[in-house]
């Protein structure tokens, strides 16, 4: 039991790195307009929440195998606290009326792409 | 660096204030749990589905944006001047994209208006969204007013 709770307690690691999902499908993202379009919306939208030092959107590869990170976006800030504001205030927007999910991503795994 | 581009769709964030179907299925969209990236996938995935089958429910499926577009839709008016000349020259002018041909039912309905064409948009994407969640998810139920469109559509 003592271990169940252990792993309840301990929440999400806090990080620099925000990952947005529900907001876009494979599909918007192969298509080059309307993926520098999110990419400026996501960049400009963010960055009322602090300094944005690294933003990545997976796209699909054309691989019969798809990246388990196409769909989602990933936000660095520069501090903890940025992410956790934009975590707070992104979290059920709407984005090409699609209703946004947001959570913590870790920093080693957002430098490496591993998603 | 090179001017002003034309977008193909104005900004996609819209209000949380104006975010009805979120509302409705009170589902958390702030995920602070310590979640697998496999908990993560399935909880989006029948978030989605729920977000669709609530817009299905209070009739909210045409996009937000559809109208906004429709501010911009002409920039000129009848008479050749611009509406709205420092839209126009912002370039926010967005073109709403066409609408398909009309189609009518033996009575003379129109039978594909904007209203149904999203409606079917969304009805095919959960279809596709609840086939994935049974697949992938042990034990998922769809939502109680779904049903399985029959094969013997085109």
């Amino acid at each position: 039991m003592s271990m169940l709770a252990g792993t309840t307690a301990t929440d999400s690691e806090e990080s620099c790195v925000l990952q947005l999902l529900n907001m876009v499908t494979p599909e918007e993202l192969m298509d080059g307009d309307d993926y520098e379009e999110i990419c400026e919306d996501v960049q400009e939208e963010c960055s009322k929440y602090g300094q944005i030092v690294g933003l990545k959107v997976p796209r699909p590869t054309g691989g019969s195998r798809q990246s388990a990170g196409v769909g989602k976006i990933y936000v660095k800030y520069d501090s903890a606290e940025s992410a956790k504001k934009a975590l707070q205030a992104l979290a059920g927007r709407k984005f090409a009326d699609r209703t946004v999910v947001t959570t913590y991503f870790p920093e080693e795994n957002f430098e490496v792409g591993a998603w | 660096a090179d001017g002003p581009r034309r977008r193909k769709k104005r900004n996609r964030w819209g209000d949380a204030s104006e975010n009805k179907a979120a509302g409705l299925m009170g589902l958390p969209t702030a995920i602070v749990a310590n979640m697998t990236s496999e908990q993560l996938e399935a909880y989006t995935l029948h978030l989605r589905i729920e977000e669709i089958s609530q817009k299905l429910r209070i009739d909210d499926v045409v996009p937000a944006d559809g109208d906004r577009y429709a501010l911009y839709l002409h920039p000129y008016s009848m008479n050749g001047f611009p509406r709205d000349r420092q839209a126009h020259e912002a370039n926010l002018y967005i073109p709403r994209s066409p609408s398909p041909p009309p189609q009518y039912d033996n009575h003379g309905r129109r039978v594909n208006t904007r209203e149904y064409r999203y409606r079917k948009r969304l009805e095919d994407e959960r279809h596709k969204l609840i086939e994935k969640a049974m697949k992938t998810i042990p034990n998922y139920h769809p939502p109680q007013d779904y049903r399985r469109p029959t094969k013997t559509q085109e």
